[in-house]
This record gives C-alpha cells, structure tokens and sequence, in this order.
C-alpha cells in the first residue's frame, strides 16, 4: 500500500473545510487522497490530527455546534467507507468486546454520545447504544447480558450529570464494582472535572476522539 | 391560584417576560422581575456573569426567585444560596410544561419552540448555532422527528415563521397549547421555598 503524501497543507484544508461546516467537499477532499493510498492511512495522518485539533477547539467552546456535528459526520462517513473497503478487517481482526452506552436518566442530548460511538466503533467496539433517558438498572441490566466490562453514559448538564451517580450505586449494588468499569461524559464534566469523581465514574475523556484511549485504559483495569 | 405576597423579587430568563408580564397583569403573580436576554443562554459564561451582577452579592438582603434551568455551569450553586430559590426544571420548556409532560414529549422527538426564541430562529440557528439549511436538515432529521411549538396564547402563532423553520429545518411543525398554570406554579413553588428558609 502506496504511503500517503501528505502535507500540513492538506490537514489546513482539512480543518478549514470543517470550520466551514462543508461536510460535502471535505468528503470530496478526503476521498482524494484516498485514491492515492487507503482510508486507513487518510484516517491515521490526516483526519486523527485534524480531529484532535477539532476536539481541542470543542472543549474551550471555539466551535459552533453546526461545526462539531459536521466533523462527527466526516469522522462518521470515513470509518464507513474504510469498512466498506475492508480495510478495518485487515488491520483489527478481532474486537474488542461489547461496550452499553447511553444517555442517562432526563438526558436527551445525544450529539456527543453519538460521536464517541463512531470513535468506539472504528477504535474495535461493539457499541450497543441504550438511546436516551436510559435508567441506571438499565445499563447495569444490559451490560450484564451482553458481558460488557464497560458502561459509557452520557450527561450533558449538571442536573443529570448527578443521575449518573445511580449507575455507579446500581453496579456497586450488584457487586460488580470492579468488573463493570463506569466512563461518563459530556459538556459538563470538561467544565466541571471534579464531578467525574463525584458522580463515582471510573473515567472521562475530554472529546469522543479521545475516548477509544479511555476505554482500552479501562479494559485494562478490569479485575 | 393566585400570589399575593410582593416581598421577594424575580429574575428570570427573557424567554418566559411575555407570559411572566401576563401572570402579574392578571393579578396572579405579585413579584417584580428583572428579566435577561434569552440570547445569552447560547453562551452559558456570558450568562453566569450575567446573572452574578444581577444576583445580590450576599446572603441577607433581597431574595430571589430565579427563574431558569440548569442553563449554566454554576446555576446548581447559585441557587442552592438560602436566599435563591430556582424554579424546578432543567430548561424553559420543562418548566413551562412539567416534568411528565415535558419527558413524554421530548422521547417522541420534539423539539420545542417557544414563542420567543421563534421569534428570534435566525440568530439562534445561524449566527449561534452556525446552521445553514442543509447542516440543519441533517442534524435536526438525525436528532428529532418534529417541531412542537407551544402556544401560550398571549400572541398569535407565527404560522408564516414556523414555516420558515420547519423548510429549514426539514421538520414538520404542530402547534401545542399551553396554559401558564405550570409556570405560576413552578414559581410560587420557589417563592416558597424561600419563605420557609426564613
């Protein structure tokens, strides 16, 4: 396979085509440069860069929502066409394990939750999104049936955030405390850090690209 | 049900001025309000300066009624000061609707739009949100599956405009009525509230 010869000028496009919001010539531009070698190698120098440029910009709020939905997007139609090119099953044969993810109780917000999914999915996980407004005996519930050693749960505001506290006493209550590993996110644990501890998540991480790397380091904690 | 005590003040959020304006017109409601800029809920830090100016200093004087959600990161600890008391809600539309009815509506995939903010769709969807129709489409499509706008009689509803969202959004629109008996109550709830800290 062909190395790709890619320039920071490229990334620049990149990332302008996406503060542009323009998910259609983006696309175009990527696909080009795929021509030249494979999505994969699209994905590992250009996208990943641009992306965690984009989720730095997300986190101190310079982007607009339009402008993080469009990138999640991007990010979303390249894992496809990598997979329908079959290049992610050459490169990770097995997966990973089964992961829960949802929104929690009176949570409805599902932009970011979605966007760590793609991440999740294309990083090796069978993600099985419970949707919104998800109680905690849910997670804990589906998670146990589906062996996922993992629960991904999503809040965007304090209020809810907090709710995120009764799936870390429903897994304690279970005895699984150890076993089934809790990672929570969303707007308000970047602004407020301290409640990831509060609320007795396991694990955050500050934008959905970063979250493939908080879900291994969880994995790996698994007793 | 009607309010008859004047010692306590309000601030709220712009949204809700038409029908709070309503509430004490009728006699229903006896708090004087401050009311702040709806438009400042898209940038929540601008917001929490906002309302830390308008808010008293300190414990001890005014008390107040706060009337918002969980619209920024430090509302939780504003209002848990003894003398603000928030009304119950995360956001306008939970507080206008209840929490059952507003749960109900938002898992069939509503979105809601109050009167003011539909007034004001252009600004919030394009300059704050940075939309244009097509991002708009895809994300409204992916995320919601109708627009609810909920009619609290004090104005005629904007048919011609909630056309001109629903072709931008790419979502069909309904019209809900809404009386002001949830709102009335939310805040004597917190008027309260406040009486029973003194």
């Amino acid at each position: 396979m062909p190395e790709l010869n890619s320039t920071s000028s490229d990334r620049q496009k990149l990332k302008e085509l996406i503060i542009n919001a323009d998910r259609n010539q983006a696309n175009a531009f990527l696909d080009s440069l795929a021509v030249q070698s494979s999505y994969m190698e699209v994905i590992h120098v250009i996208l990943e860069p641009v992306l965690l440029e984009i989720g730095n910009m997300w986190v101190k709020e310079e982007l607009s929502l339009a402008q993080g939905y469009v990138s999640g997007k991007i990010a979303e139609d390249v894992f496809e066409k990598t997979i329908q090119a079959g290049e992610f099953k050459k490169e990770r044969a097995n997966s990973k394990g089964a992961v829960v993810m949802g929104n929690i109780e009176d949570d409805y917000h599902e932009l970011g939750k979605r966007m760590v999914i793609t991440f999740l999915r294309a990083a090796g996980w069978d993600v099985y999104d419970l949707g919104t407004d998800v109680m905690a005996e849910e997670f804990v519930a589906r998670a146990i049936e589906l062996n996922a050693p993992i629960i991904g749960v999503s809040a965007m505001m304090y209020s809810t955030a907090n709710n995120v506290r009764k799936v870390r006493d429903e897994i304690d209550a279970k005895g699984l405390r150890g076993k089934i590993l809790l990672a929570t996110g969303g707007a308000v644990f970047n602004l407020r850090p301290e409640l990831v501890h509060e609320v007795g998540a396991d694990g955050t991480a500050k934008s959905a690209i970063n979250s493939p790397q908080l879900f291994d380091r969880l994995l790996g904690k698994i007793k | 049900m009607t309010e008859k005590s004047s010692k306590i003040e309000g601030v709220s959020c712009g949204i809700f001025k038409r029908e709070i304006e309503a509430l004490v017109g009728s006699g229903r409601l006896n708090i004087a309000f401050t009311f702040i800029t709806s438009m400042l809920h898209m940038v929540p830090a601008q917001l929490e300066e906002k309302l830390k100016k308008t808010l008293p200093k300190r414990s001890g004087g005014r008390k107040i009624v706060l009337v918002y959600g969980d619209c920024q990161p430090s509302m939780i600890e504003m209002s848990a000061r003894p003398d603000i008391s928030r009304v119950f809600g995360m956001n306008c539309c939970e507080i206008i609707l209840g929490k059952n009815r507003y749960g109900q509506l938002r898992r069939e995939g509503a979105f809601f739009l109050l009167p003011e903010w539909t007034e004001k769709w252009k600004e919030v969807f394009q300059v704050h949100l940075g939309f244009n129709r097509e991002n708009a489409r895809n994300f409204m499509k992916e995320m919601h599956t109708k627009l609810l706008y909920l009619d609290t009689g004090l104005i005629p509803v904007p048919y011609l405009t909630l056309e001109e969202i629903s072709d931008f959004c790419g979502l069909p629109f309904e019209t809900m009525k809404v009386d002001l008996d949830q709102l009335l109550k939310a805040i004597i709830d917190a008027k309260n509230e406040l009486a029973e800290n003194q």
